[in-house]
Order: structure tokens, then sequence, then C-alpha cells
């Protein structure tokens, strides 16, 4: 029993410094294609740390969205821009100094946070949460969920007005 | 299962409205690919059906779906707001369109869908729902405010909108979540409670949490320093989009502020004063200092609407039901006259869309002189003289400022009417005064032209009702839970 | 920290593992003759083209991009629901079927708009 917290514990390690070493690379790779690979083993990481947090929804949903979506469509976005391998995209930090300003104050907020925060413990549910997120997703939670619908038609409205080339309007 | 927890009628205008939206698609695949009357004519009977909806309901509905939504009298003004701009924008819209090759039916889907997020925002008592909102409402307005994809600016302006906005909305929903952590709820009932209860309300996760709140709803407002995005994308946006989304999304923003602010804003105490203090006096400064220089129209009434935001926030900053009720009062004026400056802007732009210059008024008073005096209503009205809506929106949003001990920043205030006075004016006497640059007609468009004058008739309405609207507006701020 | 769901960690880590392996064994066993022809995107005869420096591909892609991930946030919200529906009202039915027949009807509308004809 003991060998087996500690082999958690390890994993949980091995987890976070995955997760943290491959967001550096996702920042400083010069390549494009780099970040997006590391980005890939940052999301499934971050998918990783939620079920240690018994946060089972969170993962499935964290590997649904960011690996099995977002992560899909930027790698499609890198190979389908022309000559990737060799453009030179500039990557530099303009306004260095004037963007320390807002980043040592949230810093200072969060670290504020940090000390002074109410830090409460919860038990983990002893069933997975999907359940009761689906109960609370279609009670509680009704109106943002239906909103969140129409956030999607909108978008999808959007996406139709965006895709169709002036030239091939109210030709026929 | 317990029906009466689904009171439909407290999300019954925004319920028509979607059901609007998809009635607007549908006419639109149906009418054919170069008709897109029968569109705008749903937009409009959809807006009309809202609106008399709105009114059945006014403050009839309460908490309801477990406390996510109320649609007291607070939500059925903003309603009305948010309505009456979109009636103005679809029905003096198609024109400008159409002068673009841009006359497509998503302009009246989206604009439904965005007005729907709006009324969500200022329905929602829950920090989820008003973030929901505003994403609906924001996502259609970037797109369109890249309505017209053959002109670079248009491109310029959306792209800019989405990435600056998606940001901000990053840290409205970063705040939500540091919120969330510290309460363990996104309930604005539990919001104003805590802080009432807690002895330092900045204590925990509370301060960052408030802070990004704040920033995610003032960078929607365009309030000093998250202003930056406003004169690139209300210059670069289609003009008819730069109408709409001057007037109805900063009023969606004052609404949502007024949601989560207003109640707790005493526990807030003295930090959050201070930091609003000086977000109204750059604002205001700023916005109208560069108002001055603007050779645009376009950028003026940006910055002007800039300037107008920090006004806005004295009634916030203020905290008292004559300053909550003065916002109301001030945004119902403040949306006729931008949307009225706007279209007038474009009726009388003859050097094509993108150039946009003060001299296109020149001899309007003499040409066309209906217009002038429509254009100068609107003027007026913003700079804030008395008979005018616009005065007595700033008369009592500055009382409630008085009134709760601010006078030195309403006296900052109102030097900035004083400044604004300037670039305001500087319209009226290139209209009456300056000679012909040989400029062609302006087209005589009805539809247009009856949107203005209905713009310019409740500036001039409200100036000459102020009470009893201010006492609809003082009602609808009491109705809030 | 709770070691409920640390089987299906492990799972994940021998299955990210397995493909490592793989890799590694790819890579350090097997051999290496480099051709100018292993290089090409494909390896399947006809002769690769260089694409032009500024080449722009058909806006189809963005669109069927788009649909993909909203239709992929779409099912991260059924899956909950699949969960429990057994249990629910028929509230909550109605709730859903408004839910995807509002995402239904913005396909419909792609598809009847054309944005989605690959000509």
């Amino acid at each position: 029993m003991d060998l087996l917290h500690l082999l958690n514990q390890g994993l949980f390690w091995f987890f976070v410094v995955m997760t943290v070493v491959s967001a550096i690379v996702v920042v400083f790779s010069q390549r494009v294609i780099y970040s997006a690979f590391a980005l890939l083993f940052t999301f499934f990481g971050v998918a990783a740390l939620y079920l240690f947090l018994a946060a089972d929804f969170l993962a499935a949903s964290q590997v649904l969205i960011y690996v099995g979506g977002i992560l899909t469509l930027i790698i499609f976005g890198v190979f389908l821009t022309a000559k990737i391998y060799t453009m030179d995209i500039p990557q530099q930090t303009h306004q260095r100094y004037l963007a320390l300003l807002p980043v040592v104050a949230m810093l200072g907020l969060l670290t504020y946070g940090l000390f002074t925060a109410d830090w409460k413990t919860v038990t983990p549910a002893a069933e997975p949460t999907t359940k009761d997120l689906g109960q609370l997703l279609l009670t509680t939670y009704l109106v943002p969920f239906e909103v969140a619908s129409v956030l999607l038609l909108a978008a999808l409205i959007g996406a139709v007005r965006l895709a169709r080339p002036m030239q091939e309007e109210d030709r026929d | 299962m317990d029906l009466s927890r689904f009171n439909l009628i407290t999300i019954a205008t925004p319920l028509v409205l979607g059901a609007g939206v998809l009635l607007v698609m549908l006419v639109d695949l149906l009418s054919g690919r170069a008709n897109r009357r029968p569109a705008q004519l749903a937009a409009l009977a959809v807006v009309l059906a809202a609106a008399a909806v709105c009114l059945a309901t006014w403050n009839t509905g309460g908490v309801s779906f477990f406390g996510q939504v109320s649609g007291d009298g607070f939500a059925s003004f903003f309603n009305l707001i948010f309505l009456a701009v979109a009636f103005l924008v679809i029905l003096a819209g198609p024109a400008y369109l159409e002068r673009n090759a841009i006359h497509f039916g998503e302009y009246y889907s989206l604009v439904l869908v965005s007005v729907m997020g709006m009324a969500f925002m200022a329905a929602g008592t829950n920090l989820l729902v008003i973030f929901l909102g505003l994403e609906t409402m924001s996502l259609a307005l970037y797109v369109l405010a890249g309505f017209n994809p053959a002109r670079q600016s248009s491109n310029e302006a959306s792209l800019k909108y989405l990435l600056l906005g998606s940001f901000a909305t990053g840290f409205l929903v970063f705040g939500i979540a540091l919120v969330y952590g510290q309460i363990g709820s996104t309930d604005l009932a539990r919001f104003s409670a805590y802080l009432a209860g807690a002895g330092d309300p900045f204590a925990g996760y509370m301060g960052a949490g408030v802070a990004l709140l704040l920033i995610g709803l003032t960078f929607k407002m365009a309030v000093v320093p998250f202003h930056f995005w406003s004169p690139d994308v209300y210059d670069g946006a289609p003009t008819v989009v730069s109408a709409f989304m001057s007037a109805a999304p900063k009023a969606a923003a004052f609404a949502a502020a007024l949601r989560i602010f207003y109640a707790p804003a005493e526990s807030l105490g003295l930090p959050w004063e201070r930091i609003l203090w000086i977000l109204a006096a750059l604002t205001m400064t700023v916005g109208n200092l560069s108002a001055l220089n603007q050779a645009s129209i376009k950028r003026m009434l940006a910055y002007s609407s800039v300037a107008h935001a920090g006004y806005l926030l004295l009634g916030i900053l203020a905290g008292n039901e004559l300053g909550a009720a003065g916002i109301l009062f001030y945004l119902a004026s403040y949306v006729f006259m931008n949307v009225g400056a706007f279209t007038v802007a474009w009726m009388v732009n003859r050097r094509g869309e993108g150039r946009y210059d003060l001299g296109d008024f020149a001899q309007l008073g003499f040409r066309r002189p209906l217009l002038a005096a429509m254009m100068s209503v609107f003027m007026l009205g913003l700079i804030g003289i008395p008979p005018l809506a616009g005065f007595f929106g700033k008369l009592y949003v500055f009382t409630a400022a008085v009134q709760a001990g601010y006078v030195w920043l309403v006296v900052i205030a109102v030097l900035n009417s004083a400044v604004s006075v300037f670039y305001y004016l500087r319209v009226m006497v290139i209209m009456y005064m300056r000679e012909n640059e040989a400029l062609k007609d302006v087209d005589r468009i009805p539809a247009t032209f009856a949107a203005v004058a209905a713009c310019a008739l409740m500036v001039i309405l409200l100036g000459l009702i102020p009470g009893s609207v201010l006492d609809v507006a003082r009602a609808a701020v009491a109705s809030m839970p | 920290m709770t070691e409920q769901f640390t089987p299906v960690v492990w799972m994940l880590l021998s299955a990210a593992l397995l493909t490592a392996g793989m890799m590694a064994v790819a890579i350090f066993l097997g051999p290496r003759k480099m051709n100018p022809v292993k290089a090409e995107p494909y390896e399947c005869g006809i002769k690769t083209e260089d694409p032009p420096l500024n080449m722009r591909h058909p806006i189809r892609f963005y669109v069927v991009a788009i649909l993909f991930i909203i239709f992929d946030v779409e099912i991260v919200f059924l899956y909950p629901w699949a969960v429990v529906f057994r249990q629910l009202s028929l509230v909550a039915f109605i709730s859903i079927a408004i839910f995807i027949g509002v995402l239904m009807a913005g396909l419909y509308y792609a598809v009847k708009k054309g944005v989605l004809e690959w000509r």
C-alpha cells in the first residue's frame, strides 16, 4: 500500500514536470511546429492533473476539446501554412518594461491571495463527478447551458459569413 | 419536477430573440440569393415582437431558473434600450450595406444574436450567465466588425477587436474563477452577501477576482487604459456596425457592471473608490483630449464615446440609487445620440467608405436643413445642452456623484464637458458656415432618414419628460434583487 | 491528492510509454539510409510540387475546422447528459432537444448556404 502511494506520488510529480517543461518549450521554441507538439504534452499533462484532483469530467473534456480539437486545428494550421519550417516568424517582445507593470501587479495580487486565502479542503466525491454535473447542467445551470448553444450558433453564423468570398455572392 | 422553477417569463424577451434568430436565418435561406428584404422585415418584426413581449412582461419576472436570471424591471429597461438600437440599425442598415455591396442576411441574424447576448448580460444574476451573454454578444460583434471583407480596415478592425476582446474576456473568466474560488459560488447574491459580511473584502483571491472582473467589463465599456481598440474598431468597422457597437454593447457592459457591483459597492470600500475615481478621471480626460484633434468623424465619435464612458463611471462610483438610475437614463439618451450621429455620418459621406472627413458636413445646413438640424440635436445632446436628453443624463449622474461626495471628480467632469463643446460644435460650424467644397448631393434614403428622425425625436422627447423616465429608471434599479 | 483515478493515470502513462518506446525502438534499431525521395511528403511516386510561397488554401478548410470545434464542444456538453438522461425529467429532455436543435439549425444553414461545397 505504501509502495503504491509512493508510486502515485512519483506519477503526480512526473506529470507536473512534464506539464511545466513542455509549457516552457511552447513559449520559448523558435519553431511553431515544435511549440504545437509541445502543447500536446502540456494539455495532456493538465488532463492527468485533473484526474489527480478527481475531476474526471474536466479531464475528459480537456482531452476532447483541447487535445482532440484545438490542438488538432493548430497542427493543421501549421501544416497548411506554406514553408512553415523555413519561415522566419518574428518572435520578439515589444515594450518589455511597460509590460512589467501589469505583470508585477497581477503577480502581487495573486501572491497576496495565495497567502491570505482561506483554503478549503474538499473530500473527494465517492463517485465520478460526471453524473452530478449532468444533473446540475440540466437543472441549476439550464440557462447558461442553453445560452451556450446560441453562442455556438453565433460562431457558426459568423463562420458562414466570413467563409464566403465576396465574388461568390449574389451571382446566381 | 417542480415546473415553477422554470419561469419562462423571466427570459421571455431573449427567448423571442433567440427564436427570432432562427426565423431570420430560415427566411434568409428561403428568400433567394439576391433578395435581403424579407430577412430585414423578419428581423424588424422579431425586434418589435420582442419589444412587445418586453413591455408586456415588464418587471413581472423575478428571480428564476435557480437564481440564474432575474426578469426584473432593470432587465426590461435595458432590453428596451438594446431593442431600440437594434431596430434603428436594422431599419437604417440596408442602404449602407447596399452601397458597399455587403448586404448579406447574416447582418440581421448577427445583430439579433448579439442583442440576445446583451439581454442575458442585463438579466443575469449569476456570473456565468453574464459571461455567456457577453461572449455571445462579442462573438457576433467580431464578425460584424469585419463585415466588409473587401476593405482592409474592416478586416483590421475585426482582428483587433477579436484579439483584444478575447484577451479581455479571458480576464473576466479568470476573475470569475477567482471569485468562485473564494466564495464557492458564482451567484451574485452570494457575492454581495460575502462582501457585506467580510471584514477585509479583498482578503484571499477576492481582490484579484474583483480587479479582473472590472478589467473585463471596462474593456467592453472602452474605459481608458483599456480603450485602445475602440477608435480603430469604430473607424474600421462598417459604419452601421459602428453605430450599433458604440451604443448597445456599452449599455450592456454598464448593465452587467451594475448587476455585479451595485449592491456590494459600499462594502468594497476605499480601494474600490480610488480605482474607479482614477479610471473615471482618466477616461473623461483622455477621451475628450483625443477627440479634439480628429479629422475623421468616426474617430471623433469613437473618442467621444470613450469620454462618455468616463461620465457614466461616475454613476457607478456614486453607488447610490440616483447614480444607478442616472446611468440608465444617460444610456437611454446616449444610444440615440450615438446611433443618430453615426448614421448621419455615413449618410453624408460622399468620398467613399474609409474616408470620413469632417469636411463632408460642409454646407449640409443649407442643402439638407432637416438632416443638419438633427445632427445638431445629436451634437448638442452629446455636449449636454439643457433642453435635450443629454443634459439630464449628465445632470443626474453628476448630482449623484456630488451627493456621494466626489465634488472634485464632478469638477473634472464639468471641465471635460466644456472641452467637449469645442469638437462637437465644430461639426455644427462646418455644417452651417463652411463654404461648399463642391461635393455631390447627399442621397435621399427614406428608411434611414426615418431612423435618424426617430433618434432625434427620442433625444428631444427624453429631454421633455426626464422626470418620468427617471422614475421608471429608479423603479428599475429598485427592482434588482 | 486523491488516488481514486490513479489507475486511469497509470493507463495514460503506460500508453505514453508504449508509444515513446516504439518510436525509440524505430529510431535506434531501424536502418537509416537517407535519399532525396524519402524527404518528400508523399513517397508514392508522384513528384511533389513545391507550393508557391504565397499559396493560399481554400477557406472551406476553415469552415470545416470551425464546425469540428463547435460539434466537439457540443459532444462535451452531451457527455454528462448521456450519463444521467434516464433519471432526468421531461424538462431536461426538452432542454437538450433545444440545445441540439439550435446547433442543427446552424449546420443546416451552413450547408444550405453552400460553404461546405467543394467546388
